[in-house]
């Protein structure tokens, strides 16, 4: 139904070889690791919570597999239980101070607003360089400008323009989270053409405008069929009113919010394949994203609903088959040996750990 | 393979030397002398040091293993049975633990209904105790604070200057002072502020450090002092019970835990747990309601007032404001009519077993 539900076919030389991304993890096994994370941390009132994070992110990272490797994450807990705790008492202090001082809270707003790339940015960082594939780790050399453009700039682009400068938007964001990664020594280079962005937003600005029509057109006709048949909407008692206003106030804002998430979901699939499909390493490995963006879509919503509908039990299951349908559209053209990067990141943690630490803990909050 | 570490057998991997990408086939062995060896295919030594010296991950699931050397080379292998026996003399201890406790087991079920337990009990009883502390230890200053930035920025945008008579206002002054002066806080512990309503219509309400307001619309409809002493007699109820900073520190206290396993319940469901930790705060906000009334009432009655003001201050809002609705859900405060039947009832059973 759409070209990128094709299988990306031959290397685009027939040097290349193709080594397509897999994730090994399964729901079962994941689930013990999920539940005893969310135990602990109930146990320990959030402490564990550092933990936890590693442990997981390590169980995914592991589990990402690719030419007979897997990816690791190596984050100390404490580094990210001394973060965590450095963002929890800023966003306690700043919810304080806008709460007992609004002027003041309006002020530091802004400055919270200024101070947002250069966290995003640490925060990319420290990902970076806690990951590894082969002995080698990442490393992410962007700067606050870029986060600027890329987080603030590009959010207020893409909602000032009521999503029609959104492709400018995900260049800047995709150009800046990896093109500023290296692995190794070597460079990363990802530069997604404009164009072949506005190609993806195409269909989901498509959508968006039928779906439109077709929520208002539904909504216009069942109200007038609900007056048509004689259907007082003054009659009601008051507390049928309370709850009919609800109701309808709901009812007329989920589709609409419904239809933005669906939009939403198939525009980042879309710039997630050419972002990656322009992604070149060290100037010779080439990277191809292939989702199909309906399937990811689906895929998205029946892993909320059924997390929902569970009360959070098949959140295991969701996970897992979310990452390991993205590995499954993710390959690498490799034109030589993967051997042949070396480390620049010194790995003796102390160094990595002392200065990066407090910068951890950003995942939350945003 | 399970018992070839043992037997000094070697666990076979992949060798990266320091720093590299380098992936070389190699097997891993503790050799006599307890040196961790990693040697290639044809049996050279690769990288060696003492047992104690290499750093070992911890075991996740079925991730791959990595062994660090003293010299950053590392050895890795999927082989992760064999590596827990050949580290088992470091006797560490605490990451095997929770390992063996993620083990896919009937026991899981166990941690589920724990989970569910736990996360009830918390919210039911742990919040409570640390919002009783964090209100002991607050020190006055917040509340003041929190109450002059609030009546400022009411007075720039939706108040004005009350239109009262200075009559009006002297006698409902008198009879709120007298009710002040009975209550925990005394005399100087709250103050009375009149003010024009605007768009906020009929309304009064307290501050936490005793500010309370009330305005012109409601004294209008009200038209009865009495009934006015109802309602400022709920208010002191509201700023003796410390109402709103309980409720600040609950609404915190409940969004950082959420946000604690945020990672682990995704970001869709996340937000539905804030939302709805939002919905259950309106419980406390009707309960907190419905004290106050009792507070208004036995106020009243000691002070001897009518201690059913309140309850005709309420069948006002009832006609005036055509509130019948018997339903309280999605609400801030009680449906008018039960607090109506409520208030009638417990001042009916004070003044029986009270009388004046």
């Amino acid at each position: 139904m759409d070209i990128q539900e094709a299988e990306a076919g031959a290397p685009p030389t027939p040097s290349m070889r193709r080594e397509q991304f897999t994730f090994t993890g399964t729901g079962r096994e994941y689930f013990g690791i999920w539940i005893v994370n969310i135990l602990l941390t109930i146990v320990t009132l959030g402490i564990y919570s550092a933990w936890a994070k590693v442990r997981r992110n390590r169980y995914f990272y592991g589990n990402t597999r690719l030419a007979g490797a897997s990816f690791d994450y190596h984050a100390r807990p404490v580094q990210i239980l001394i973060g965590r705790i450095v963002v929890l008492t800023i966003l306690i202090l700043y919810n304080l101070a806008a709460t007992f001082f609004p002027v003041a809270g309006g002020i530091l707003g802004v400055l919270f607003l200024l101070a947002l790339p250069w966290l995003v940015m640490r925060g990319l960082r420290f990902s970076a360089r806690m990951t590894s594939f082969r002995n080698v780790r990442f490393d992410f050399t962007g700067g606050y400008g870029g986060a600027f453009l890329a987080y603030i700039l590009g959010g207020l682009l893409t909602w000032g323009s009521l999503g029609i400068l959104a492709p400018i938007a995900s260049q800047w964001m995709w150009r800046y989270t990896l093109d500023n990664l290296r692995y190794g020594d070597r460079p990363i280079d990802c530069d997604p053409r404009l164009e072949k962005l506005y190609g993806q937003f195409v269909m989901p600005a498509a959508v968006f405008v039928i779906g439109l029509v077709v929520v208002v057109v539904l909504g216009v006709s069942i109200f007038s069929l609900a007056s048509g048949i004689g259907l007082d909407l003054e009659d009601f008692s008051s507390d049928f009113a309370v709850g009919g206003i609800l109701l309808a106030i709901y009812g007329a804002f989920l589709p609409f919010f419904l239809l933005f998430v669906l939009v939403s979901l198939l525009y980042s699939a879309g710039a997630r394949n050419v972002a990656l499909s322009e992604t070149v390493i060290d100037g010779q490995h080439l990277l191809a994203s292939h989702i199909g963006r309906w399937r990811y879509a689906w895929i998205a919503i029946s892993n909320f609903f059924a997390t929902l509908f569970t009360l959070g039990l098949a959140r295991p299951w969701a996970a897992v088959r979310m990452s390991r349908y993205l590995a499954g559209v993710t390959v690498l053209y490799s034109a030589g040996s993967l051997d042949d990067f070396f480390s620049t990141v010194k790995q003796s943690e102390g160094v990595v750990g002392s200065e990066y630490m407090d910068i951890e803990g950003l995942d939350f909050g945003f | 393979m399970a018992s070839e570490a043992e037997d000094g057998q070697a666990i076979s991997g992949v060798w990266y030397a320091p720093q590299t990408s380098r992936a070389m086939t190699a097997t891993l062995r503790l050799e006599d002398g307890g040196r961790l060896t990693a040697r290639d295919e044809a049996g050279a030594v690769l990288a060696s040091c003492e047992l104690p010296a290499a750093a070992f991950s911890d075991r996740v699931g079925s991730i791959p293993r990595r062994i660090a050397f003293a010299d950053e080379s590392a050895f890795e292998t999927d082989d992760n049975d064999s590596v827990d026996r050949l580290m088992q003399p470091l006797a560490k201890r605490g990451s095997g633990l929770v390992h063996s406790l993620e083990r896919f087991h009937p026991r899981l079920a166990v941690f589920v209904v724990l989970v569910a337990l736990l996360a009830a009990a918390i919210y039911r009883f742990a919040v409570p105790v640390l919002v009783e502390v964090a209100v002991l230890v607050t020190p006055p200053v917040v509340p003041e604070l929190l109450s002059s930035s609030t009546m400022t920025t009411l007075d720039n945008t939706v108040f004005e200057p009350s239109k009262l008579d200075a009559e009006t206002q002297k006698d409902i002054a008198e009879g709120f002072d007298k009710l002040a002066a009975a209550s925990a806080g005394g005399a100087d512990g709250y103050s009375l502020n009149f003010r024009k309503g605007g768009h906020i219509g009929p309304n009064a309400f307290a501050l936490p450090d005793g500010t309370i307001v009330l305005t012109d619309e409601l004294v209008e409809m009200a038209n009865d002092n009495e009934t006015i002493l109802g309602v400022l007699a709920h208010e002191i109820g509201h700023v003796d019970h410390d109402h709103s900073l309980r409720q600040v520190y609950r609404a915190a206290g409940v969004t950082g835990l959420i946000l604690l396993i945020g990672g682990d319940v995704g970001a869709g469901v996340e937000d539905i747990l804030i939302q709805g930790s939002a919905l259950l705060q309106l419980r406390h906000s009707r309960s907190a309601e419905a004290e106050a009334d009792r507070f208004s009432i036995e106020l009243m009655h000691r002070t001897g007032h009518d201690p059913l003001a309140i309850s005709r201050f309420l069948e006002l809002i009832r006609d005036k404001l055509g509130d019948t609705s018997e339903s309280d859900f999605l609400s801030t405060h009680p449906a008018t009519p039960s607090r109506i039947e409520e208030t009638k009832r417990y001042a009916e059973e004070l003044m029986a077993t009270m009388p004046d």
